[in-house]
């Protein structure tokens, strides 16, 4: 009898022992990040009967054939792509508030507003010097608040170029991480436990530096996996054992460009991408508001060129600095302020300049200006906060898609702890049997 | 089969409690502040709306102020003219009685001293001077109006006075010239009243026949400068008609971008409430069935 019902019963029971580890770890995980449930399969152990005993009983029991990783590839990349793309609009976004905040926080729409109604106030009586030193006054409220402005756009590109480059470092290490763990899945047993350990880590790897950056993976039959980062042209960045170098690069204007290996990309997605994104808006701002500021001083300054202050001598600019970060306030008396034309005497009470610069500005007409500036940056924000919304919708689907392929349900897990604890007691209870047949045998006879 | 994982109701659920906790943070929020709009993003259209709104209120501020500035030169100068039109009145009636041939000459010359009084009354009224100090018909001079060395006043203000904005485009000019209240047209030429009560008050004082007559040629003189002072006086009448019905159209119109902004910017507290106590509804029904089904778990069903 090529059979042995104790040898079947105890691998059944071992089997069953198996089943019920990979349960408890199932339990035990499930609640952990990026883990993917397993599933144990047992197969049937038999050996097909030698010549001339083809009627033989020949069972040898079951043993654990493989524990697969019940993830889904497909459901895995969703997951990658619209994660990348969340993440591209959340730092965006996050980096056109900081924008639509610095230019709204700082009051700069008000205190031009506050510049113009000082004038109109100015022209009600020139000779007034407290109406002078007010306008004075607010002139230089408003060139700081021009300044906070541009300092706050600088803290906000900061953040976003600090984030980004920590982020390439990040990137970069994890690439050293995937070369490693591809080295380590050519080395481990298929089937193994090791193996769906070393997997879930390649996919929890591949999902992080998705979030950086559009990447596309090609796996090997062995788990290994190649990884291209960004789009048009994607540039190989993991390749087996080997894994490249991102950097990023900075121009004048504060926009970052990146590249592989020194070979220039575009990460298209991810955090990165957003990063780009919102410092090319930031950029574009700031060259608004420059030429706003600027306009502004050659106006004022040009209205002032074309009169006399009180004391009758000719005007002198009012602002310098050509940019929002420069301008300040250069007229050190409201009395300087030229309000009366140029030839009118000492203490002329003609607001012809006044008016001349009043309408001059009321064509620049700042205030409209900054205002359809703030208009474009948070129309801007308003519809990225729809994609947005959209995005993080299309990811949370596909991550709920995801967990529930893939992760662990308790309900589940407990019917299979039942399960698997009635298999190891049958198991058990079979091997009872087998010793009541041996005592049976041995008791004969007595 | 599809597996229900665990993992992932509790991140649906999490994430539909934080939703609503989220809007209705915002609800209350708008209810705390008032408004609906709490940065520009939230409603570029109606921020920008908001932003230009908030502006001509600025401006209709400024408008008022520089309205009431010539709304309060225009009634000084108002007052200076009646003051003005009596004394000429005065001066006339001093002429009529300086051409009866009764009078002695010493009678005609006490005349004439209190013609020339009047005349230097006269030019102290002319040099009156506004809240801010100035001549209030010394055009944008900063100083008098009329520098009188006894024989003739000169007019040392400027020409004209430059119109001051009131709000919505509109302007009216604060004040008169020295010029449009005392020059004026007579048979003889171009004249002012300070020199026509000059030589009247110089040819009474002189006495004689050219007395007489000096007081009845005064007397057309006299008519025609009293025109031009009440003709001043309802010029300046309809200018401050004028500032009061701007001063009315600004108070519409303040009126109107208050119910704009509310409109635009503002939360219907109503509206807003119900939203609210629905959003809570919602979240307290989610929070307690989630606490129900999270419950439900086969382990606590193994003993």
């Amino acid at each position: 009898m090529a059979s042995d019902m104790l040898s079947i019963a105890a691998s059944g029971a071992r089997a069953a022992r198996g089943a019920l580890d990979v349960t408890a770890q199932n339990i035990a995980n499930a609640s952990s990040d990026g883990y993917v449930r397993r599933s144990l399969r047992i197969e049937e152990l038999s050996a097909s009967g030698g010549a001339g005993r083809n009627g033989d009983i020949s069972l040898s029991g079951a043993r654990i054939a493989e524990i697969s990783r019940n993830a889904d590839p497909f459901l895995q990349g969703e997951v990658r792509r619209t994660d990348g793309d969340l993440r591209r609009a959340n730092t965006e976004l996050s980096g056109l508030r900081n924008i639509e905040s610095a230019l709204e926080q700082s009051g700069i729409f008000t205190s031009i507003v506050e510049f113009e109604a000082s004038l109109q106030q100015l022209a009600g009586d020139p000779s007034d010097p407290s109406r002078r030193a007010a306008a004075l006054a607010e002139a230089t409220t408003m060139a700081s608040k021009f300044q906070i402005t541009a300092t706050g756009f600088d803290s906000a590109g900061d953040g976003l170029r600090f984030d980004a480059d920590a982020q390439v470092k990040e990137a970069n290490i994890i690439g050293g991480e995937l070369a490693r763990v591809n080295l380590r899945l050519t080395r481990a047993g298929s089937g193994s436990s090791d193996r769906a350990a070393l997997l879930d880590q390649r996919d929890q790897l591949l999902e992080r530096l998705a979030g950086f950056s559009s990447v596309t993976t090609s796996f090997a039959s062995d788990g290994t996996v190649a990884v291209s980062l960004g789009s048009t042209p994607a540039r190989s960045f993991v390749q087996g054992g080997a894994s490249g170098v991102l950097s990023s690069t900075q121009a004048a204007d504060g926009t970052l460009s990146f590249a592989v290996d020194g070979q220039a990309t575009n990460p298209g997605s991810g955090s990165l991408a957003g990063a780009g994104l919102a410092l090319t808006t930031l950029a574009a701002t700031r060259n608004r508001l420059d030429a706003l500021a600027n306009g502004l001083a050659n106006t004022v300054n040009a209205g002032q060129a074309a009169g006399v202050g009180y004391d009758g001598s000719p005007g002198q600019p009012l602002f310098a600095g050509t940019t929002a970060a420069t301008l300040r306030v250069v007229l050190t008396s409201g009395q300087g302020i030229a309000t009366a034309p140029a030839g009118s005497g000492a203490g002329s009470r003609d607001t012809q300049n006044l008016a001349n610069l009043r309408q001059a500005l009321a064509t620049e007409n700042p205030a409209q200006q900054l205002s359809s500036l703030l208009f474009d940056v948070s129309s801007t924000v308003a519809g990225r906060n729809v994609t947005q919304s959209a995005l993080e919708t299309i990811a949370s689907s596909a991550r709920v898609s995801l967990e529930q392929q893939s992760s662990v349900n308790l309900d589940t897990e407990a019917t299979n702890l039942i399960r698997f604890q009635q298999a190891f007691q049958a198991s058990g209870r079979a091997m009872q049997v087998a010793s009541d047949i041996f005592d049976t045998l041995l008791g004969i006879g007595r | 089969m599809i597996n229900l994982s665990t993992g992932a109701f509790f991140e649906r659920s999490t994430q539909q409690i934080g939703v609503l906790r989220a809007r209705a943070e915002t609800l209350q929020q708008q209810i705390g502040t008032g408004d609906r709009i709490e940065r520009s993003s939230d409603d570029p259209v109606a921020a920008a709306r908001l932003r230009m709104l908030a502006r001509s209120e600025r401006m209709a501020t400024v408008d008022t102020r520089n309205s009431q500035l010539a709304e309060a030169d225009l009634k000084l100068a108002d007052q200076s003219l009646g003051s003005i039109a009596d004394l000429v009145i005065r001066a006339r009636e001093l002429a009529v009685q300086g051409t009866a041939p009764t009078l002695s000459d010493e009678q005609r010359a006490a005349i004439g001293i209190e013609i020339k009084g009047l005349r230097e009354n006269l030019i102290l009224l002319a040099n009156s001077r506004n809240i801010a100090g100035h001549a209030l018909l010394g055009g944008q001079a900063t100083g008098a109006a009329y520098v009188d060395d006894g024989v003739t006043a000169q007019f040392v203000g400027t020409a004209g006075v430059d119109p001051l904005e009131i709000g919505e485009g509109q302007s009216v000019v604060p004040g008169l010239t020295g010029p449009e209240v005392f020059e004026f047209e007579t048979a003889d030429g171009p004249t002012d009243i300070f020199s026509v009560l000059g030589n009247l008050a110089a040819a009474l004082t002189t006495g004689g026949g050219t007395a007489m007559q000096a007081s009845s040629d005064a007397l057309a003189s006299l008519d025609a400068g009293l025109a031009k002072v009440t003709t001043s006086q309802t010029v300046i009448g309809a200018r401050l008609n004028w500032v009061d019905l701007m001063t009315e159209r600004r108070e519409n119109n303040a009126e109107r971008v208050a119910e704009e902004r509310a409109d635009v910017g503002g939360a219907d507290i109503a509206v807003t409430m119900s939203r609210l106590q629905e959003t809570l509804t919602v979240l307290e029904a989610t929070q307690a069935s989630f606490v129900r089904l999270a419950n439900l778990s086969l382990f606590s069903m193994l003993r």
